[in-house]
């Protein structure tokens, strides 16, 4: 078990770095030159060219592409992303400030996403091609289909403009929460719902569950305990995965919601063209999906040990 | 044991209570503010607004709108008589062909700390701006206290332009406490603190800014506030903006005090208007426009721009923005200087424009156009230019592009017509006939020799009325060349609901009748 867990971490340092050098290169891959766009937009004036060419020179662009890559990578891995262009602050700092409230969306909106998603799933794949089946299928389609900005609004004009109900933006008590987590949760339940709906079918349609009933085990027993169990450990790898949608899955609702999450701030970033910011974000995003990976493969291995003896 | 038929009459019961509730809860809350100047009106108000303000500073200070509200300029400017009025300074003396410019301060005026405003606070603010602003770097050379309300500044070059741009939203005056340590230009920004109608009291960064009013501004004018609190509320979705005043979690909103961008949409202000609430228009000198590649085939010929300039319906284009924005058939509004002395006018004639295509032999030519992706409104004006266009012989390919891509082909020069802008809020006007018309500057609208020239005088001249005749050859020479094709004049909008009580006036005039370019908020009255 001990060499599988470290073969996995060692195979995971390449990915790492493949992830860094493509978050640090967006400065280059990005169109339009950052310090033209950083200046005109802080300064609210058109800078001239002597301008761009001392705020090149001053954030170090002016250095070899490589240079300036492995001074980045040796600070990143101590947590250093170095100073956000448009604020002056550490980009540390500004991820840290907006990270509760991102946290707060975010785990509240998975947790009611994973139990509805889970309990329509298994409704949707028990009742299959019956009228509640249909009415699963389509609230999931419906939760791909529709933007998040579209419902975003339209849950605004229902519950803050008609009813009164519930603010329309802003960070504050929980009130605030409810309309941003509805809707993310609908987009964000809906792919899940499905998929739940087809492990479980696929488990439903095993030799051991025909087995089972055969020897007339109850329905509920067959699939809790049986085929359910079975179809864990997909659901709970890929639910395990959205922890990264952490960062960059809430954008559209959160600048609906004038939500000060991260999400907004990656959008900002990408716009204002602080590459730093942008740069830590993306790197802690790849790198928070690459653990999770890992550890939901370890996990893997303990649950299931066919995993670490067919590896 | 329930039937399913019982549980579900349950549930909709206990819904619908939790639901009536919820909003008969509502309707028992009360306000508990406490009026201010007059018993009738709340002790907050309540603005949203589409962008952070940066109290905190960021890399090159503040946002626009504490510039605005906080601080004040030493001077002001009225673009209907091309005037400098004074403000913080109440006059100046320039020296060497304008190189110099020497002010002398309003005695009394104070920060709203209760320091006073003197010169070592307009020494200060140059030298914090010459180190900490590009604006400032690229203006000034220094400044000199002659005594305590004197202060001679140095500019880099010798131009009117100087104190032009002394009424610039950057220019703006604050205390040497505002950083840390006192007075070092070199020091850490803390908070703005000016002489403005308002003071900061709190910030949340990304989510409000709470001000109160600065008591020694309104002293100044002898006016009182309405109200206690003024709360703005940074909400970036402008279509959550409208819903926050709607649901009436905010009382206003307005759009960016730099102008052109997080505006309220255009075609809601209509509607608004007909559901009572209260629309503040204001036009601006801003007027959206057809830049050429003009350095380029087939725009490098004057007869081409000519035809574009002749094909274009105004009118239709303003149908977009709900006719709510004017079509420009001038280069500025006929407020700014010299525009109706000019007497050029920017006319539709397709006709005309097809048959100079035809003599050109080019029915049927294929040029492309750039719009920025993030400006949706632009995208809908280039299409509709796109189809008026089509209709006179010239296929255009209307490129969407990301805003880093759009600059991008923009530098390079790998477009043929794009959208622009020149002008700005009033304060701007010479400042982007600078930024869009000099030949000095990268990113230009339009140059030639004439016109360059001709720019060039315009901002060195002092002399008002000469600087008037110079202006009047500008735009005829613009327009004789077809150099740039305006399109409309934006606006500067503010809509507040029906309990909030303030005049046009005062919403865009200083207490003592100083116009003022972008919406005031020191008037404001929310009825209870």
């Amino acid at each position: 078990m001990l060499k599988y867990v470290a073969r996995r971490i060692l195979q995971i340092i390449p990915t790492l770095l493949g992830v860094s050098f493509l978050s640090f290169s967006l400065l280059y891959i990005f169109p339009g030159d950052p310090a033209e766009i950083i200046l005109t937009i802080t300064s609210g004036s058109e800078p001239s060219y002597e301008e761009i060419q001392k705020f090149r020179a001053e954030m170090g662009l002016d250095r070899p592409i490589i240079v300036q890559y492995i001074d980045w990578l040796s600070k990143a891995i101590r947590g250093d992303f170095g100073n956000s262009w448009t604020e002056g602050k550490p980009v540390m700092d500004l991820i840290l400030q907006r990270l509760p409230a991102s946290a707060e969306l975010f785990f509240m909106t998975f947790a009611i996403s994973i139990s509805f998603a889970m309990l329509l799933g298994i409704v949707s794949a028990i009742y299959k091609d019956r009228a509640i089946d249909h009415f699963c299928r389509i609230f999931s389609l419906l939760g791909i289909s529709i933007p998040s900005f579209w419902l975003g609004l339209i849950l605004i004009w229902i519950f803050s403009v008609q009813l009164h109900l519930l603010p329309a933006f802003g960070y504050g008590g929980f009130e605030h929460l409810i309309l941003p987590v509805l809707t993310w949760s609908f987009s964000f339940m809906a792919i899940k719902t499905r998929f739940v709906r087809s492990c479980l079918l696929e488990a439903l349609s095993q030799d051991y569950v025909i087995t089972a009933r055969a020897k007339g085990l109850p329905k509920r027993i067959v699939v809790l305990r049986h085929a359910l169990r079975n179809a864990l450990i997909p659901i709970i790898t890929y639910f395990s995965l959205s922890i990264s949608h952490l960062i960059v899955g809430s954008i559209m609702v959160e600048v609906v919601f004038s939500w000060p999450g991260l999400g907004s701030l990656l959008v900002e970033s990408v716009f204002k063209r602080d590459f730093p910011v942008v740069q830590a974000l993306i790197f802690i995003s790849g790198v928070l999906f690459v653990v999770i990976n890992l550890v939901v493969d370890i996990l893997y291995a303990i649950i299931d040990p066919r995993i670490r003896y067919g590896d | 044991m329930l039937t399913r038929r019982e549980f579900i009459k349950y549930v909709a019961i206990g819904s619908a209570s939790l639901l009536l509730g919820c909003a008969k809860k509502e309707a028992l809350v009360t306000p508990t503010e406490t009026p201010i100047a007059t018993p009738m009106y709340r002790a907050e108000f309540i603005l949203g607004y589409g962008k952070d303000h940066r109290l905190k500073g960021g890399k090159w200070g503040i946002g626009f709108f504490p510039k605005i509200h906080v601080l004040e300029k030493l001077v002001e400017y009225d673009l209907k008589n091309d005037d400098f009025i004074p403000n913080l300074a109440r006059c100046w003396d320039i020296e060497q062909d304008g190189k110099v410019i020497t002010f002398e301060l309003n005695r009394g005026i104070k920060f709203s700390d209760g320091s006073e405003l003197n010169a070592e606070a307009v020494k200060f603010t140059v030298e914090w701006l010459k180190i900490n602003h590009p604006l400032g770097s690229e203006t000034f050379e220094s400044a000199e206290v002659v005594d305590d309300y004197t202060v001679s500044i140095t500019y880099k070059e010798a131009k009117f332009f100087n104190l032009a741009k002394m009424a610039e939203f950057h220019m703006s005056i604050m205390s040497p406490k505002s950083v840390e340590p006192e007075g070092d230009p070199n020091g850490k920004f803390v908070l703005p603190i000016g002489t403005g109608p308002f003071k900061v009291v709190d910030y949340k960064e990304e989510q409000y800014a709470v001000y109160e009013p600065n008591e020694f501004w309104y002293e100044r004018y002898g006016i009182k506030p309405k109200f206690k609190k003024f709360v703005v509320k940074f909400i970036k979705d402008e279509d959550t903006r409208v819903m926050a005043l709607k649901s009436g979690e905010v009382d206003a909103i307005s759009d960016y005090s730099h102008g052109g961008s997080d505006y309220t949409p255009r075609n809601q202000l209509g509607i608004l208007q007909e559901e009572g609430y209260k629309v503040f228009k204001r036009v601006i000198p801003l007027t959206w426009i057809i830049a050429f590649n003009y350095e380029k085939v087939p725009f490098n010929d004057v007869k081409m721009r000519e035809a574009v300039d002749l094909a274009v319906n105004r009118d239709e284009i303003v149908k977009i923005f709900d006719n709510q924005v004017l079509p420009a058939r001038t280069l500025f509004i006929e407020d700014a200087p010299g525009i109706k002395e000019a007497g050029v006018m920017y006319e539709c004639d397709p006709e005309r424009a097809k048959q100079i295509i035809d003599e050109l032999g080019c029915a049927g030519i294929e040029v492309n156009m750039i719009v920025d992706k993030a400006q949706s409104d632009q995208i809908l004006v280039c299409q509709l230019i796109q189809q008026q266009l089509k209709d006179i012989g010239i296929n255009v390919n209307l490129e969407i592009l990301e805003t880093g891509a759009y600059k991008q082909k923009r530098d390079a020069g790998e477009y043929d017509m794009r959208l622009y802008y020149i002008g700005g809020t009033d304060r701007r006007f010479y400042m982007r006939m600078f930024w869009r018309f000099h030949p000095a500057r990268k990113w230009k609208a339009y140059v030639s020799e004439r016109t360059g020239e001709l720019c060039e005088k315009i901002l060195t001249e002092f002399d008002k009325e000469k600087r008037k005749q110079y202006l009047i050859e500008f735009y005829k020479a613009i327009y004789e060349e077809h150099g740039v094709v305006p399109l409309y004049f934006d606006i500067m909008t503010t809509v507040a609901s029906k309990n909030v009580d303030i005049s046009y006036e005062e919403m865009f005039y200083y207490p003592n009748g100083i116009p003022f370019g972008e919406p005031l908020f020191y008037a404001v009255g929310v009825r209870a």
